[in-house]
């Protein structure tokens, strides 16, 4: 089925059942391996334990259910559900979703400024300190 | 067949003076034999004016058979291959005929009792046949085929059982003798001529009425409007014989009122040859018409040539179709492709010229019926037809060219939609994924003198991307892709770096006219940040009477022109390549208006 094959494209995380390590765990939803393996360095480098990756927004949807991450890094524009409405989807939950994209917030219509994340990240200004300033610390 | 018609019309002059005669004889008889019987003379007047005939009714009959002769012979003459004429004709004889059966001598009193009654079923046969001489329908037919023979039948079994004992219905005192009588009694002879009533003038009758109706509400538009008359006098006669069959049971009635019901159904039985002839007459003046139509024609443009040829037929549902050769089909006056209809409610008749097809008309079918008419109005328009092709031929292929500039337009966003797309998924990508990845050596690396190579750069890197960002936005903004015409006219009216009053509808149009009105809204921006030295500017877009009006205005000195090469100028054409308008007021020192109207189907 298309779904299953979906969720199979996921690169899942190593480590799952590491219960000695405490780090917090992040989710990356974006169609761009580069980017995704980008962010990944970064994130880990920020102390993330990266849990999963997804490439749609649907894969990206039932892996941030199954895998409950405390960050879920999340383009806007994917090919099939828009960020947007992934982060509609998990708005009250655990995670924390950050949005990102190539584009600037000014593309993005009223949806964007009312989405239920804690912030937005240009992907081009992606790095420690944007993403800390975003977190607030609370990561 | 001219002997043969004028040998009817002298047959039926004479026919019609015998009837006369047969019946006042019949008066005087009953008149004198009244004095010697057990009737008094007052009796006997009384039934002159009751079921039996005077003076004035029998001339009355006599006519109205005769114009169904006249009627029947002119319809006749005028179509010979139709054979309405001669059934109305025949009809005409038979009812002249039927008078012969109150004759005293025994062998006309026996024949024409049955030619009669079966006259009647002449009259109602050419009705049903009208106009073309033929019952096509099943039905009808079936009713006139029973009509027929359940009235010679009945006729016949009357004539053998009356013995001459009683007056018949509807006849004078007087016995009559039946040649054919095998014994019996006179009451049941008029037992079996009260069932005839019931069966024949009563349920047939209203059959034959309820037919009429049928056809009448089943009819083209046109046909009714020719057969409505004629089915109208035949509905009155059909009428006439119901209260017939109802006056068998009931008391009869008195006779003022009888005398009445006589005068109605004469009235409508003369109604009837004359609607026939009305209808004749009509297409004649539909002839004469077809005479004004030529002249018409010399002073009626192209687009008048339709009108002109319903007023001349007639047939205010008529319509015109062109023939291009080129496209080996028919088009509209307007250029556009049509087909033929093939259903039974329209028919074409497909018009000549030089031996070329050059036009179809479509038409109501009841103009099938004058052939003739239409192809001599279809020959009186060919010069005007071939010149209205022509036109038409120029209007299809303006509307191809207009079809063409829809798609050029449709074809160029879709490539500016994957340029944008191919940008943003591809180098844009690729510039954000490096960025990333050197701020994260950066961080790893924690050497001063590669950290600020790497920070210079990333910030390299940002501009490209930046530059690449904005060349996306402006081949086609995402934004209006996803979320329509509003949100990015917001999007565009934030990055201007003065004022600018927006008020966007909501909701979302076809993608072609929403890129359309963002692109009026774009270059008029450009074109105020550029040369305006604005200070403020407003951006409206509003859905008016089936377009979506897009306006940008400004306070800037003005005089801005739509010239060639200008940004104006490619504007307009996207808009009109739409089917709209775009308008630049800009007078000098006083602003600059650019309204775009652009058809959206609401």
């Amino acid at each position: 089925m298309d779904r299953d094959s979906r969720v199979y494209t996921v690169v899942l995380g190593l480590n799952l059942c590491d219960h000695s390590s405490m780090r917090p765990t992040a989710l990356i939803v974006d169609d761009h391996a580069a980017f995704r393996a980008s962010a990944k360095t970064l994130l880990q480098d920020e102390g993330f334990q990266v849990v999963g990756e997804a490439e749609d927004g649907r894969s990206g949807l039932e892996l941030a259910r199954a895998l409950d991450p405390d960050l879920v890094l999340l383009d806007v524009a994917l090919p099939d559900l828009s960020g947007l409405d992934v982060a509609e989807r998990l708005a009250g939950g655990h995670s924390k979703v950050v949005l990102v994209s190539s584009r600037r917030p000014g593309d993005f219509g009223v949806r964007f400024r009312e989405a239920p994340v804690l912030g937005f990240i240009s992907k081009d200004n992606l790095s420690a300190e944007t993403l800390e300033q975003v977190l607030g610390g609370s990561a | 067949m001219r002997i043969l018609r004028y040998s009817l019309l002298a047959g039926g002059i004479a026919l019609g003076i015998a009837a006369y005669k047969v019946q006042m004889d019949n008066l005087h008889v009953t008149l004198i034999r009244s004095v010697g019987l057990p009737w008094n003379l007052t009796q006997a007047h009384a039934m002159t004016v009751g079921p039996f005939t005077t003076s004035a009714r029998s001339w009355a009959i006599v006519s109205g058979a005769w114009l169904f002769l006249v009627a029947g012979l002119v319809a006749w003459s005028r179509r010979p291959s139709n054979r309405l004429g001669p059934l109305m004709a025949a009809a005409g004889i038979a009812l002249l005929l039927r008078q012969l059966r109150y004759s005293h001598d025994a062998f006309l009193f026996t024949v024409f009792f049955v030619v009669g009654e079966l006259s009647y079923w002449v009259v109602a046969h050419a009705v049903f046949a009208y106009p073309s001489g033929r019952i096509t329908d099943r039905l009808e037919r079936g009713l006139i085929k029973v009509g027929y023979t359940v009235t010679f039948l009945f006729t016949i079994a009357i004539l053998l059982l009356y013995d001459g004992s009683r007056p018949l219905r509807f006849f004078d005192p007087t016995p009559r003798d039946s040649l054919i009588s095998v014994g019996g009694s006179g009451d049941a002879a008029i037992t079996m001529q009260k069932a005839f009533v019931i069966v024949v003038w009563g349920v047939l009758a209203v059959a034959a009425i309820v037919l009429l109706i049928r056809k009448l509400v089943l009819a083209t538009p046109r046909a009714r409007r020719i057969l409505a008359p004629l089915l109208l006098a035949a509905i009155t006669v059909g009428l006439r014989a119901v209260f017939e069959s109802i006056f068998t049971f009931a008391e009869r009635p008195s006779s003022v009122l009888y005398d009445y019901l006589f005068w109605w159904q004469i009235s409508a039985f003369i109604a009837l040859p004359l609607a026939l002839l009305a209808g004749f007459l009509r297409a004649r003046l539909a002839r004469a018409s077809v005479g004004d139509l030529v002249l018409e024609l010399e002073r009626t443009p192209p687009q008048g040539i339709r009108d002109a040829l319903r007023r001349a037929l007639d047939d205010p549902t008529l319509d015109v179709l062109f023939w291009l050769p080129e496209r080996n089909g028919f088009v509209d006056a307007a250029g556009r492709s049509a087909e033929l209809p093939d259903h039974g409610n329209r028919t074409v008749t497909r018009l000549q010229h030089e031996g070329e097809p050059l036009a179809a008309l479509v038409h109501d079918p009841s103009l099938l019926e004058e052939p003739k008419l239409v192809n001599a109005a279809g020959a009186a328009a060919s010069l005007a037809l071939e010149n209205a092709r022509l036109h038409a031929e120029t209007r299809a292929q303006l509307e191809q060219v207009r079809e063409s500039r829809v798609r050029i337009v449709a074809t160029a966003d879709e490539e500016r939609r994957r340029i944008e797309r191919d940008i943003h998924d591809g180098a844009q990508q690729r510039l954000v994924a490096l960025a990333v990845q050197l701020r994260s050596a950066q961080r790893r690396l924690q050497d001063p003198e590669v950290d600020s190579l790497l920070a210079a750069t990333v910030k390299e890197l940002q501009v490209a991307v930046e530059e690449l960002r904005e060349l996306a936005r402006g081949v086609h903004p995402a934004i209006l892709t996803e979320d329509g015409l509003a949100a990015a006219l917001e999007s565009l009216v934030s990055r201007i770096p003065f004022p600018v009053d927006l008020d966007a509808a909501e909701g979302r149009l076809p993608a072609q006219v929403e890129a359309t009105a963002y692109f009026v809204a774009c270059e008029a921006l450009a074109n105020v940040v550029k040369h305006a030295r604005a200070s403020t500017a407003t951006v409206r877009t509003v859905r008016r009477n089936g377009l979506l009006v897009v306006e940008v205005e400004d306070d800037g000195i003005g005089g801005a022109v739509a010239g060639n090469g200008s940004g104006l100028r490619g504007l307009a054409d996207r808009v009109e390549a739409l089917g709209g308008r775009l308008h630049v007021e800009s007078p000098a020192e006083g602003g600059t208006r650019i309204v775009g109207e652009i058809p959206c189907a609401s």
